[in-house]
């Protein structure tokens, strides 16, 4: 088994990191992910937490030896579970891949909160289990090395991405709320 | 905005996106937990359904539940619990 943790400050309050998150993809650096989709979600009445569950569509391209032990297609799904708690401000994405699920598992789980030592900024850990199963008894050190390489990749390019949607979020965002405040003033100048 | 697996659920699927993100960033996270754009998501869902028989994701998507039943979030922490049905 091989485990990667890595983790990272954004400088953007934990509300916007959060809903940005639903709109992650599609982005230019992230291109492996195809699709996305919503199968499930969930209000708890109690709690007031959202559960939501995702499918993601991946493409990409492997060395043929991989290819040979993991089959040709290179089409695979991945299925997340998230909470999303508004009083605590915390989003946790746990996510499995549904492809291939007897050669190799990839768990991972991710965490967005609000940093404890600066408010406006939001603390992002991302830890993930990668491990072979009993079918790649030869192979399953080579497949976990190079998932591990693949990964610690698509993780560099997912913060990339990730701060790319940021941005671009804050921007929309600014311009929505400035858009309200014309709205609510024609009257002032009537007094 | 992302696609979906089925080609044809796209636009049901943005339709929906643009509902849940607006409740999101405007209620959900203001304190309102009311759920809303269910009508839109019944729709968008009942498309992609289709797609997932066609694909076969809907078997892998119940083998992986059979661990972790939604909304659940631990994957393979609780094995020992829910097969008890011989």
């Amino acid at each position: 088994m091989k485990i990667f943790e890595t983790g990272h400050d954004y400088s953007y309050e934990w509300n916007l990191v959060s809903a940005a998150h639903w709109c992650k993809y599609p982005n230019e650096k992230a291109t492996h992910v195809k699709c996305v989709d919503v199968l499930n979600q969930h209000v708890d009445p109690e709690t007031g937490i959202l559960t939501m569950e995702r499918l993601f569509t991946v493409k990409q391209n492997v060395p043929t030896l991989i290819l040979k032990i993991l089959g040709s297609d290179t089409t695979h799904y991945v299925r997340e579970v998230s909470t999303i708690d508004p009083r605590t401000k915390t989003l946790t994405m746990r996510s499995v891949n549904l492809t291939m699920a007897n050669l190799l598992t990839v768990e991972e789980t991710i965490q967005y909160k609000v940093h404890p030592e600066d408010s406006t900024k939001t603390q992002f850990t991302q830890q993930a289990a990668i491990s072979a199963g009993s079918s790649v008894v030869r192979w399953g050190n080579l497949l976990e090395d190079f998932t591990l390489k693949r990964f610690q990749q698509n993780a560099a390019t997912g913060r990339e991405g990730f701060h790319k949607v940021l941005e671009r979020f804050v921007v929309m965002a600014e311009a929505g709320h400035q858009q309200q405040q014309k709205a609510v003033r024609p009257s002032d100048s009537q007094k | 905005m992302s696609s979906s697996v089925g080609p044809d659920c796209t636009e049901l699927k943005q339709k929906y996106d643009n509902c849940f993100n607006k409740w999101y960033s405007e209620k959900f996270l203001k304190g309102d937990t009311t759920p809303e754009c269910e009508d839109l998501f019944k729709d968008y869902r009942a498309c992609v359904m289709v797609t997932l028989k066609e694909k076969g994701i809907d078997k892998l998507l119940d083998e992986s539940r059979k661990e972790a039943p939604f909304p659940s979030t631990s994957f393979g922490e609780n094995n020992n619990n829910d097969n008890k049905q011989s």
